[in-house]
């Protein structure tokens, strides 16, 4: 593949995470979406093309299906817009997507925003409902979202000696870092007695392990290296970006190749995203990295996935505290999924918006010394959609 | 004449005391009861999953508490056991003596040549209203009989049916009707069996085990010594205290306990508006006794609480969420068939790898030819954990992820897991799938694979 055009990130914008009685999905698209554009310093007539990602329309308020939903509450006409679709790795795609045709000169400059809105319905009418009440009648029927990745934790402690303790230790800490973030949902510290002893969802994982879908909305205003105004602008670079689909939907829990043990979609991105980024080295090359810890779980089988440590050897990790806020290498300092909430299709763009913040010396109470690279990272579904972007100041 | 080739019992694996049910009830007098997402569909299926089905050539299924209407009982059980297409298949619903009705045509059939071998099957799962645990009879089983013209062990020799007009209770167009009791057990059940028994028994001597299956069968002791029969002839039916009056199934159950306790010259007596004879001989009991391991497995209800859980108010609960809705599709069942319901799995040609869902490639090796195997029930569990907010009856729902003996993957949710700290399934337990409904709150029935213990 030949050298492709480095692109930077010039705008910025997130909404608060959490349950926004008062703000509408479209009052979600036009927080963040006037954030950005007032960060970048461009016009909202400026913006060549948009991507607008959105996980679960149906479980949400019914919008977010299409490009429309993106262009009715920014007036934004005339140009195209298109919705991205990806499960939790939507956010990432649409900036992949905005990527892609700034490369390909199809626009100079390109917004890619992410919103979900699932709070507007009762708890029991999102997820849990989706898993019950829709998909295969007898395939995977059984299983919540936090099931399908306690028997990865299952298989993990079998393993690899990992205990109980090393998983919600990965929420302890993220729970701290959300305690600084003055956009996260939970901003309040937790104890390691709190997790292990909260409500059992699916064990090991507790309700503490465990993310809560919320609302919110992020975005991102992109243009080619070249027409950054150093002047006008503090740039983020996006030196790398994989994703990739590695399995379906059912054939997790049907492959008998299938250790439960890593995803490979999440070494694949990030095999692709080093390459682009001349990586070789994470743990030494990478100053902070956002982990998709929709579940604790996630986080510590991460670490491996992105040869943040060697297979096996995340435990070390977790209690070595080098993954927490100056340690080694910071993971989760935004509090992670855990603290901030999870609205589904926002999230991956909110993960670039809180690495870009610590890039630019921005991030406050909680930045990072020195950071001059970031990781972010998102998997969807039953771990078979992974993302990896690499950024740089 | 017919033969008695091959049987299948099926009870449920949780029993209630009658003590549980009422306090007036006795310690130690058990009732069989389905679990939640057990039907009379899944316990006949269960009892005639084992039984050898080359030569098949008619299914007969009776019940007197019907799941499906205008769709064939017998129909559906053939179709599960993927029978030959289009084979005989007839329902008996009439009432409680369905199961001998269908044994005795089946013996008619084969007996006139034109039918080689009759599967019949007698089920019943029905709760009694609330409050009338202990007066109505009730008790969930299955029994199951290959009937062939081939030579065995058990042969009908003779088989009659004696009609009366009278039955003691019914119902009209949805009504209760009930006659006097006093008339309706003179009039009718005494009448009718004296009448009978003058017309079927030559040599009441010979035979060693008299099975009367009727809810007066204690009243019948004169009539039967009248005809020359003597008191420890008589069978005693010991099944109704361990299991229940089971219904269309119970006269076959007594019939297998008979034997299975080694009797030889058994003369079978079912009565419900008219009686069903039989005259059934045997060489000796058959070396493995289906019912009596049945009988000695199980596990012991310890509240009224759980049996009105297991009896469900028809919604679909876990302590966080409830649901009447559940998506079922008839379109996907039919279609994904051999996959779900007859487990065909797809084999790599070049690597080996069996796969239980189908795919274009394998994901090991990318070649795209595959063969189909058969996959087996019974496996380990490489993974698994506890959905505790998933809607169940007695949640958590296990969810096993089930590495096959012989090869394929498949994961399913574990079931009889009333007490979940009997539920010791962990990493490497061995499982074996058994037939569930998937839908427990009755709304559409459809059913698939789940787990239990093969411990």
């Amino acid at each position: 593949m030949s050298k492709q055009a480095d692109i930077a990130i010039i705008g910025i914008g997130v909404t608060r995470f959490g349950e926004l009685f008062h703000q509408s999905y479209d009052d979600l698209v036009r927080d963040a979406a006037m954030q950005a554009v007032a960060d970048s310093g461009v016009s909202m007539d400026d913006i060549g093309a948009a991507w607008l990602s959105t996980a679960f329309p149906e479980i949400g308020v019914f919008k977010g299906r299409s490009g429309m939903d993106l262009s009715e509450p920014l007036s934004l006409y005339n140009i195209p817009v298109t919705r991205v679709s990806n499960f939790c790795a939507s956010g990432a795609d649409a900036i992949r997507n905005a990527v892609n045709s700034l490369r390909a000169g199809e626009c100079d400059v390109a917004l890619a925003l992410g919103v979900e809105k699932l709070r507007d319905r009762q708890p029991q009418d999102s997820i849990v409902k989706m898993m019950v009440e829709y998909g295969h009648p007898f395939l995977q029927k059984g299983f919540t979202a936090a099931g399908t990745f306690a028997v990865y934790a299952n298989r993990m402690i079998k393993e690899f000696g990992v205990t109980r303790e090393d998983i919600s230790t990965v929420s302890v800490k993220n729970h701290y870092h959300g305690s600084l973030n003055e956009k996260a949902f939970y901003r309040k510290p937790c104890s390691l007695e709190e997790v292990m002893k909260s409500q059992m969802v699916a064990n090991p994982l507790t309700v503490l392990d465990s993310c809560p879908t919320t609302d919110g909305a992020a975005c991102v205003i992109m243009v080619r290296a070249e027409d950054v105004d150093k002047k006008k602008h503090k740039p983020i670079y996006i030196k790398g970006l994989g994703l990739s689909v590695s399995t379906g939907w059912d054939l997790p829990f049907f492959d008998p190749n299938h250790d439960f043990l890593s995803f490979e979609a999440t070494r694949q991105a990030a095999k692709t995203a080093y390459k682009q980024a001349g990586i070789t080295n994470p743990i030494d090359e990478i100053d902070l990295v956002e982990v998709h810890d929709c579940f604790s779980i996630v986080e510590l089988l991460t670490y491996e996935d992105l040869g943040l440590c060697k297979q096996g050897e995340a435990k070390e990790l977790i209690r070595g505290k080098e993954t927490q806020l100056g340690g080694k290498i910071p993971v989760n300092v935004s509090g992670g999924l855990l603290s901030c909430g999870h609205p589904v299709g926002a999230t991956g763009i909110r993960m670039v918006v809180e690495v870009a913040n610590h890039l630019r010396g921005n991030a406050g109470e909680r930045q990072v010394k020195n950071a001059k690279r970031g990781l972010t990272h998102n998997i969807g579904g039953p771990g078979a959609i992974a993302s990896v972007i690499i950024l740089e100041n | 004449m017919s033969t008695i080739i091959s049987y299948g019992i099926a009870l449920p694996h949780f029993r209630i005391e009658d003590s549980i049910l009422n306090p007036k009830g006795k310690k130690g007098v058990m009732k069989a009861v389905c679990y939640t997402d057990e039907d009379i569909i899944t316990l006949a299926y269960e009892a005639t999953k084992d039984i050898p089905k080359g030569t098949i050539d008619g299914i007969f299924f009776a019940t007197s508490t019907p799941v499906f209407q205008n769709r064939y009982h017998a129909s559906y059980l053939a179709d599960l056991l993927n029978l030959n297409q289009g084979i005989l298949a007839l329902d008996f619903t009439a009432g409680s003596r369905s199961g001998t009705d269908a044994l005795l045509l089946a013996h008619e059939f084969i007996d006139t040549g034109k039918y080689n071998n009759i599967l019949v099957v007698a089920a019943d799962v029905v709760f009694p209203e609330t409050g009338k645990e202990l007066t109505a009879p009730f008790g969930h089983g299955v029994c199951a009989l290959l009937l062939s013209n081939e030579k065995g062990n058990t042969e009908i020799t003779t088989a009659r049916s004696f009609s009366s007009a009278l039955a003691e209770e019914f119902t009209y167009k949805l009504n209760d009707i009930q006659y006097d009791p006093r008339f309706s057990r003179d009039a009718g059940f005494k009448n009718n069996v004296s009448f009978s028994l003058k017309n079927i028994v030559k040599n009441p001597k010979t035979i060693d085990a008299v099975i009367l299956n009727s809810l007066y069968a204690r009243m019948a002791g004169g009539i039967f010594a009248k005809e020359g029969f003597e008191e420890s002839q008589f069978a005693k039916d010991t099944l109704t205290s361990k299991i229940g009056n089971t219904g269309s199934a119970h006269a076959l159950l007594l019939l297998i306990n008979e034997l299975e306790n080694g009797k030889k010259n058994i003369l079978l007596a079912d009565y419900t508006n008219g009686t069903n004879y039989f005259e059934i001989k045997s060489t000796g009991a058959p070396k493995k006794k289906l019912l009596q391991e049945q009988l000695s497995s199980f596990d012991l209800i310890n509240s009224y609480q759980d049996y009105l859980l297991i009896k469900k108010a028809g919604d679909f609960k876990s302590s966080q969420y409830s649901t009447k809705e559940m998506f079922s599709s008839e379109m996907m069942a039919e279609r994904e068939k051999d996959t779900l319901l007859y487990l065909k799995g797809f084999k790599c040609e070049e690597c080996g790898t069996i796969y239980y869902l189908k795919s274009t490639r394998c994901k090991k090796c990318k070649c795209d030819k595959f063969s189909i195997v058969q996959l087996n029930k019974t496996g380990t569990v490489y993974t698994l954990t506890n959905e505790h907010y998933f809607p169940a009856s007695f949640p958590p729902i296990a969810m096993l992820v089930i590495d096959l003996d012989g090869g394929g993957r498949i994961t399913v949710q574990q079931t009889d897991t009333m007490f979940p700290d009997k539920n010791n399934i962990t990493i490497g337990s061995k499982v074996k799938l058994v037939l569930r409904k998937m839908i427990e709150n009755d709304a559409k029935p459809n059913y698939f694979w789940k787990a239990i213990s093969n411990e």
